[in-house]
């Protein structure tokens, strides 16, 4: 789903260069730079007994490592490089921490439901990193191990998840409940983002993204794209459908504006349902097309004016537009916008009883979660990262490192980070503040550190229940299928000729083979 | 254990069973279950009902039709000429048709995108043409093999007897050659209209967001609905039969160019 080309060919590299070496036998190995000491490796791992953790993750998730030297991200507080993959360092980190070896069964999914197909087919895994919506499902059917106590003790140093999670993070994973439970108790967060619309600035002003409306608008047919999933789509439809109550400013001043916001936009009354199908209709005639991953690469080569966009990937397309000289933009539309996270969670049908294999599976996200390796994942796969660091500075000196204006920059612009890396909303006079160049006010900056006042019109989207994920599904095949009835009468007339002369030459020349053989 | 030759045999009746007998028969059991487990026909009344699935078999089916006639128009020229003409170079010019079936699918439609995209200004303008355009391309081959094995393998004395009994060269054709030739068509119809029906990858990547029976099943799996998609792909199965009964039964199938491919 949130993709990266360019990232594909290293990982196929990668990929083969493994293969090649499962062939090579041990004896060379040795003498392979660049694999330090994988034979003693395999020694000793058979001397003690190894930890096998089996991780499934999304395509492209994960820092592979093997970075170029002038990649290097140097910071006031050190320099971070990914030399070796995540995963590799995870296992030497384990062993040197906890004196234990774990060996990860790394695998990955391309969509929710891939992998909870996967799962319902009998794929066992510890650890997952599903969005919310799959979360949410897999708690409700009592699937997942609650994380441990001492994941949440912030006395211990390598609990880096709980030292470092961005605090309106936390809040969102304590007040969102399923089933009476807080999600905080099943998932920790890996990265998350909003969704919004990336545009470019020469064909569309600003004023005409600041709606959903505009994917249905004909003043743009065929140059907007919208996302090949009913979720995404169906959010979008709401906010359109919607957008006259969403941007009133009598409901943005209800004092229960976010408990309102989020009921409206999980809305999924019948009523509701037929008024968003009409409005899907009008977008399929409007459409360039429905996408998963093309969007970008179309929004590069310039087919396509309007892209609906994961902010993740919307920091991909900038940059990739921006090193071919040419400027797009993103933005959040008035009504509302989808805030979604991918979190890791522990499956019952992999961890089972197994402390050992739990408190691993905890290393593991909480080794993810130390602030120089959510620099590398962030580097790397373009998302943010939830974690804000807490008292480690490096996080914001990332985000300063990647936005701070350079000096010869004519026109700057404060960019109040607060709400993210101290919690506190209202802050003004705060030292997490970004100054960056002006232009950036809707383009990267925009898109990977969302302002509070997008944070603010944010809502997640619930998990739906069977009865009404049937009548959601339903209404997406209404929209994507052709409705028989809008046949015109020259076409039926034109196929079921065709079809009678065809059916008539083959019975005809059945017979007389039959006939024949007799 | 005596070994016969029958024995050979054994390996690829294993593979049957295990990828073709067995997958078969969780189809029909999912086919006519609900969600309980229960027996039940109410996904076959819904496909039968539904004014959605039904048009999406219609627009498939017009799709596959179009396709598959003008691969026929296309291919059977080219055929004809190239199992008549008797040129030496024949089987290098029959390479070139081939050909791009050798290089992978996504990349040929990939390309063929970008190339359409250049002729009509804007993809998403015409859905239909090029869906017709892209499957065309890519299942041209298989019609163009069939008939071209069919005709070069006629017995050129056929012909020449009816030259000799006063027939001119275009009533040659029509009374000898091309009756002659109906099972090699017959073949490479049926290799390119199921396909057509079905092969949706072509459709997304043309941008064309209206579903065909493929990309129907395949959003009716996305949303856990196995039932329902069972179902189709069972009733795509039954009209394959069908199909297959009433062009079968030919004595002398045509190689169908498999070694080729």
């Amino acid at each position: 789903m949130r993709n990266i080309y360019h990232k594909k060919t290293i990982l196929s590299a990668a990929l083969a260069v493994l293969l090649l070496l499962l062939f090579v036998p041990g004896n060379i190995q040795d003498k392979v730079p660049g694999i330090p000491g994988s034979a003693d490796l395999c020694l000793q791992a058979q001397a003690e007994e190894t930890i096998t953790l089996r991780v499934c993750n999304w395509e492209e998730y994960i820092d592979l490592g093997d970075w170029d030297e002038e990649e290097t991200i140097e910071l006031p507080s050190g320099d971070i490089i990914g030399e070796n993959s995540m995963v590799d360092d995870f296992e030497e980190w384990y062993y040197e921490t906890y004196g234990k070896r774990v060996k990860v069964e790394y695998s990955t999914f391309g969509t929710n439901e891939d992998l909870y197909n996967m799962l319902t087919l009998g794929d066992v895994y510890d650890l997952v990193c599903p969005s919310e919506y799959l979360i949410m499902k897999l708690m409700a059917e009592e699937a997942l191990v609650p994380l441990s106590e001492d994941f949440f003790d912030t006395g211990d140093e390598n609990n880096y998840f709980i030292r470092g999670e961005a605090p309106f993070i936390r809040e969102i994973f304590e007040n969102s409940e399923i089933n009476g439970e807080p999600w905080s108790r099943y998932a920790a967060g890996y990265m998350w983002g909003v969704t919004g619309l990336v545009y470019n600035p020469e064909l569309v002003t600003e004023e005409q993204v600041s709606t959903w409306k505009i994917l249905a608008d004909p003043s743009y047919a065929r140059r907007v794209t919208i996302k090949d999933n009913v979720r995404d789509s169906y959010f979008a439809a709401v906010g359109a459908v919607k957008s006259d109550l969403l941007s009133s400013e009598e409901f943005k001043n209800d004092p229960d504006y976010r408990k309102k916001l989020e009921k409206e936009m999980n809305d999924t009354s019948p009523e509701m349902i037929a008024r968003v199908e009409d409005w899907l209709k009008d977008v399929k005639d409007n459409v360039f097309s429905f996408e998963t991953d093309s969007g970008k690469a179309d929004m590069i080569t310039g087919k396509v004016a309007v892209n609906f966009q994961w902010s993740g990937d919307a920091v991909y397309t900038l940059d990739q537009a921006d090193e071919d000289d040419y400027t797009l933009c993103f933005a959040v539309p008035k009504e509302s916008t989808d805030i979604y996270f991918d979190g890791w969670v522990m499956l019952k049908s992999g961890i089972g009883r197994d402390p050992e294999k739990q408190h691993a599976a905890e290393a593991f996200i909480n080794f993810l979660s130390r602030p120089d390796n959510a620099i590398r994942n962030m580097y790397y796969i373009g998302y943010t990262s939830v974690i804000s660091g807490g008292d480690d500075p490096r996080m914001f000196e990332y985000a300063q490192y990647c936005y701070e204006a350079e000096d010869d920059e004519e026109e700057t612009v404060d960019y109040d980070l607060a709400y993210f890396f101290s919690g506190d909303r209202d802050q003004t006079d705060s030292e997490f503040v970004i100054e960056a160049a002006a232009d950036q006010m809707n383009r990267q900056l925009f898109s990977q550190y969302p302002p509070a006042d997008v944070i603010a019109r944010s809502s997640i989207m619930t998990y739906f229940n069977d009865e009404q994920n049937a009548r959601i599904n339903q209404m997406w095949i209404n929209v994507r299928c052709y409705d028989i009835r809008r046949v015109p009468w020259w076409s039926w007339t034109l196929i079921i000729g065709a079809v009678v002369i065809l059916g008539w030459f083959l019975i005809k020349r059945w017979l007389s083979r039959r006939a024949l053989s007799h | 254990m005596r070994f016969s030759r029958k024995s050979l045999g054994i390996p690829y009746a294993v593979f049957l069973v295990i990828f073709v007998a067995a997958p078969l028969l969780v189809l029909f059991y999912y086919a006519f279950t609900n969600g309980q487990g229960q027996f039940t026909l109410r996904n076959f009344t819904h496909f039968f009902t539904d004014p959605n699935t039904l048009g999406t078999l219609y627009y498939s089916f017009t799709i596959a039709l179009v396709t598959t006639l003008v691969c026929l128009l296309l291919a059977y020229p080219v055929a004809y000429f190239l199992a008549t003409s008797g040129l030496r170079s024949q089987s290098v010019i029959l390479m070139l048709f081939v050909m791009p079936m050798w290089i992978n699918f996504s990349l040929r439609i990939t390309a063929l995108k970008e190339i359409l995209n250049l002729l009509e200004g804007n993809l998403a303008m015409h859905p239909f043409l090029n869906a017709v355009v892209g499957m065309t391309y890519d299942f041209m081959p298989f019609m163009i093999l069939p008939i071209y094995t069919t005709i070069s393998r006629l017995d050129g004395a056929l012909c020449e007897a009816a030259m000799d009994l006063g027939a001119d060269s275009l009533q040659t054709f029509l009374r000898v050659t091309l009756p002659l030739s109906v099972p090699g068509i017959l073949s490479g119809v049926s290799m390119v209209f199921l396909p057509a029906m079905t092969n949706y990858v072509v459709l997304d990547m043309l941008y064309n967001s209206t579903y065909i029976m493929g990309s129907l099943i395949g959003s009716y799996f996305a949303a856990y609905n196995w039932h329902g998609g069972s179902m189709i792909s069972l009733i795509l199965l039954a009209m394959i039969c069908i199909f297959t009964l009433l062009t079968g039964g030919e004595e002398d199938e045509p190689g169908r160019g498999g070694a080729l491919l």
